[in-house]
């Protein structure tokens, strides 16, 4: 062979690791010969193979390293010893093997399914490098030295100048949301909302580098457009579409985009999600945005700091710029302030946020109260294991006459609570992966948000195991091994009134517990069922929300609302800037509006809509004064404002409002009507002042209210005439009522989840419950019998038995009660408006509390009250 | 039969050729060193090659205890097969 082909290398290092060290050099000689010796006669495959399992044969006891672990035989022969003792105990006793395992499984399961859902909630932004150090700066609007408003979105000019003036700030990145927009590339084309006019800094600093294209030169000309991997499928069925052109229709002409690069979809635990990004220039090249403008906030700005810990340093900087812009007169009742985008989604709640985020206090609620349900469900485990101390004191003062340690005895039961805790895991994960899809409805997590490769999420099962595994052991084994082997034996042998205590004090806490779960669940449920039923101030119902093309004339606009009031289906088609139930950031805002007899200088925020005639009354505002406006361009100079704007400028009445006139944008308008008060997103905000303007050229969605019938024909129906009237424009619609309730999904979820975990806890205090009660009750059997033969009654022998366990059930209401009434009360300052706290809140859970616990307790007492005497008093 | 090169190759070689079977280098070398521990062989390092990746062979040599014990099994086969012999004809006898 003109080349030597080497033989495999891990096979040198198997035998070095595993052959005893004199014979290593011969043997690996002796292999290698061989092998070269096969490899010129069989060839090398055929020799590999022989070299394979010539190793394998090898592995001989004579020729192996000296086995040092055979010296340790002993730990590990007592090891197993204790190990066969446990699986004995759990097989002997099969009642109290499955309570104990079907708690702590079930425990363990919820815990594991909760903590998957926080690990989501506080993973946001972490898959960016810079994340702890890319701050938001956003705005804050002043009225005097309150906030009355938080705004999310920036100046365009805001931020370069930051980068400019602060030191602390590195670079920036804005991202200008440039609103629906429709695309086509080829025959392909679809309505767009994630589109953001960026920086070139945009990919490094919000981490997102490119798979295709080129970081360095792009996005410094208009007109260039990244887009996501699933956006290039989507469009081109292929990732590397660089060069590509995609054209953005909903501008007079359409502008053609020219694609430069290719990013990684957003992840789902972002803030920011977006689907395009075209370059910054072409904000003002394309959308005629104005890049100097201080007039207009619209864009999101992040800053790059220069160090991570630069934070508070640059929010200090941020102070004196905010006095130096005022004095330049480029701000006015406005503050700049920043937070670092890693705090935004749990902490942050402003207007004008890229999405709904969440919320921390309920993550670390829930967070809690899954805690509190393995500890439920541990609290099982030690009560069980110490009330059946008597079985096992006769073994203990065996072992101990036997010669037997105290270490040895508290290791057989921390065996024991290993081995029950790990069954408990292997269940535990078993049970999560069949509750795990619904879990992840419910939870609204993404599918992609895997726990596999969490280490944070093991480590939380590693602490939770040994934490379980030492609590769990430790009362047992501190109890049970310290019986005097003499007294044991002689028979002298009773509860110790110690461990009775605790027992009890666990078992009034378990239902503490479960007793604030329930009241919580129901209080919760309550205030969600109460803020949809409240008064909306709008109609919801059978009205069907159609996009319209941004590009729409006012002739396209009215001839296609013209021909749908045509048919007898529909009772109006009205266009509007918004609907209620899209969140409030779809509203644009001014600050400034005032009456024009005013003297006050204030600064309120004011929501702006945008609206024809049939607005009103389609959507079923209800005029509390003056009149709707009139159908045609009369209105110009005409409001219609709601209860809150009045009161805000100190009008009493509605009646008194109408006909007042108010100066804003350099002009004067006249109030014409005054409507109530209305929720835009939902009942959880507080009421905020709106200002509604005449436009019937112009909207954004177009509502039919119709009346009733066949939902799907109307909505042929209209799309038949929408398709006639916006050639080229996709067809896209929403029903009012679905989306006003999509504003209680974060609501609803939290109920679900909690009402989960509260079922869970219920279960696992009453499985608790019942295996404690039948061994105490187990015990009694014969003082039952005697009573039974002296007279007693089923029904006063089941009281009788009853009554210690109603009554710790009664300390753990007298506890959980008030403790619920104080974080109930607290919760519930969440919410703008809120249910009155009612005795039914806290009188129907313990009510639940007492029935379910009786009802546990009568499973065995009644099969023991009823059993004939004779049975138990025969047998000695 | 071998002297001169008896190391475990060579001894893996000379029985497969004589038993017509194949024989891993593991259980050559497990007898060996058995019998090393029995005290039947002596050893000592012989020279490297290249062939072996620079490893050392290790010659055996048989000692007079071996010599000793080979001839006593022999002895003990050849009493047995006589007596096998023995056991058939009585067979046939009966």
């Amino acid at each position: 062979m003109s080349e030597r082909s080497e033989s495999p290398r891990w096979g040198h290092k198997i035998l070095r690791f595993f052959l005893k060290g004199d014979y290593l050099e011969e043997i690996e000689g002796d292999l290698e010969e061989v092998y070269y010796d096969n490899v010129e006669t069989l060839g090398t495959k055929k020799a590999k193979k022989i070299y394979v399992w010539d190793i394998v044969k090898l592995l001989r006891p004579r020729l192996l390293k000296n086995l040092n672990w055979i010296s340790k035989l002993d730990s590990i022969m007592m090891f197993t010893n204790n190990v066969k003792i446990a699986l004995r105990v759990f097989k002997r006793d099969k009642a109290y093997t499955i309570i104990n395992l079907l708690g702590l499984s079930t425990g363990l399961a919820i815990g594991l399914l909760i903590i998957q859902y926080v690990r989501f909630e506080t993973s946001f932004e972490d898959f960016n490098p810079n994340a702890d150090r890319v701050a938001r700066i956003t705005m804050d609007y002043m009225n005097g030295s309150t906030v009355v408003d938080q705004d999310c979105e920036t100046y365009p000019p805001l931020s370069p100048l930051i980068v400019e003036r602060i030191n602390e700030a590195a670079y920036y990145t804005r991202a200008y949301s440039t609103g629906i927009e429709t695309l086509q590339a080829g025959e392909k084309m679809f309505r767009e909302s994630r589109i953001f006019g960026a920086d070139s800094s945009f990919f490094e600093m919000m981490g997102y580098p490119l798979i295709h294209g080129d970081q360095n030169t792009i996005f410094r000309a208009p007109f260039e457009i990244v887009l996501t991997e699933s956006m290039a499928y989507k469009y081109y069925n292929q990732v590397d579409v660089i060069g590509e052109m995609i054209k953005f229709h909903d501008q007079e002409e359409g502008m053609i985009f020219k694609i430069v690069g290719v990013v990684k979809d957003s992840p789902a635990n972002t803030h920011l999600k977006f689907d395009f990004l075209i370059s910054y220039a072409s904000m003002k090249a394309a959308y005629d945005r104005d890049e100097n403008t201080w007039n207009r906030n619209n864009t999101f700005a992040y800053i790059l700091l220069q160090k991570p810990d630069d934070i508070s340093r640059f929010q200090q900087s941020l102070i004196n710029l905010n006095l130096d812009l005022t004095e330049e007169k480029k701000i006015k009742d406005e503050q700049v302030v920043a937070q670092l985008i890693s705090e935004i989604h749990l902490y942050s709640d402003k207007s004008y946020e890229p999405e709904k985020n969440g919320d921390a206090q309920s993550v670390f609620f829930l967070l809690g109260v899954a805690l509190l349900v393995i500890l439920i469900a541990l609290v099982n485990y030690i009560n069980l294991s110490t009330s059946k101390s008597l079985d096992r004191a006769k073994e203990v003062g065996i072992r101990k006459v036997m010669g037997s340690s105290l270490l040895a005895l508290r290791t057989q039961f921390f065996t024991e609570s290993f081995m029950i805790n790990l069954f408990s895991v292997i269940l535990a994960f078993t049970f999560m992966f069949f509750g795990l899809d619904a879990f992840r409805n419910i939870a609204a997590l993404p599918p992609s948000f895997s726990f596999i490769g969490d280490t944070q999420f093991w480590l939380f099962l590693g602490i939770v195991f040994v934490v379980s595994v030492f609590f769990a052991g430790v009362f047992p084994a501190f109890v049970l091994s310290s019986f005097t082997p003499a007294a044991v034996l002689k028979g002298k042998f009773g509860n110790s009134s110690m461990g009775s205590f605790m027992r009890k004090g666990l078992v009034v806490f378990q239902f503490a517990i479960t007793c604030f779960l329930l009241v919580q669940t129901l209080t919760a449920s309550e205030q969600i069922d109460f803020m949809r039923s409240l008064d909306k101030g709008f109609d919801k119902e059978q009205s069907i929300v159609v996009r319209a093309p941004q590009t729409a004339k006012k002739v396209a606009l009215n001839n296609f609302k013209n021909k749908l009031t045509q048919y007898a289906e529909f009772t109006y088609a009205s266009s509007t800037s918004c609907v209620p139930g899209l969140p409030s950031s779809e509203l644009s805002t001014t600050t400034g509006i005032e009456l024009s007899e005013s003297t006050k200088d204030e600064h309120f925020n004011f929501y702006l809509y945008f609206m024809d005639e049939a607005f009103i009354p389609a959507i079923g505002f209800e005029l509390l004064a003056g009149d709707n406006f009139l159908p045609n361009s009369l209105n110009e100079k005409q409001v219609i404002v709601n209860e809150q704007s009045i009161a805000l400028w100190g009008i009493p009445t509605a009646e008194e409002a109408v006909g007042q006139t108010l100066d804003f944008w350099g002009e004067r308008f006249t109030i014409k009507g005054v409507i109530k008060n209305f929720h835009q997103a939902s009942a959880k905000s507080e009421h905020v002042a709106m200002v509604m303007l005449y436009n019937d050229g112009w909207g954004d969605y177009i509502v039919v209210k119709t009346n009733g019938g066949n939902i799907s024909k109307h909505i042929d129906l209209i799309k038949e005439n929408y398709e006639q009237v916006f050639v080229n424009s996709p067809f896209d619609y929403f029903f009012l009522d679905e989306r006003y309730d999509q504003n209680f999904r974060s609501e609803e979820q939290f109920k679900q989840v909690f009402g989960l975990l509260t079922g869970f806890a219920i279960l696992i205090a009453c499985l608790g419950l019942y295996g404690l009660s039948s061994f105490t009750i187990a015990k009694r059997v014969k003082e039952i019998g005697i009573r039974k033969v002296l007279g007693a009654s089923v029904i006063q022998l089941i009281m009788l038995l009853s009554k210690d366990f109603m009554k710790l059930i009664g300390y753990s209401l007298i506890i959980a009660l008030p403790v619920s009434y104080l974080i109930i009360d607290k919760w519930l300052d969440n919410y703008a408006i809120k249910i009155d706290l009612s005795i039914w809140l806290f009188a129907l859970p313990a009510a639940i509390m007492l029935l379910l616990a009786f009802l546990t307790v009568y499973i065995k007492t009644y099969s023991v009250a009823q059993a004939n005497p004779s049975g138990s008093l025969r047998d000695e | 039969m071998l002297s001169q090169d008896a190391y475990g190759v060579e001894i893996k070689r000379e029985l497969e050729d004589r038993l017509k079977d194949r024989l891993s280098v593991g259980s050559i070398q497990s007898a060996l060193k058995r019998m090393e521990d029995k005290g039947l062989l002596t050893s000592e390092f012989g020279e490297a090659s290249n062939k072996r990746g620079g490893k050392r062979k290790r010659i055996y040599t048989a000692t007079p205890h071996a010599h000793q014990v080979l001839g006593e099994i022999k002895d003990i086969r050849a009493d047995l097969w006589s007596s096998i012999q023995l056991v058939g004809q009585t067979f046939k006898t009966i």
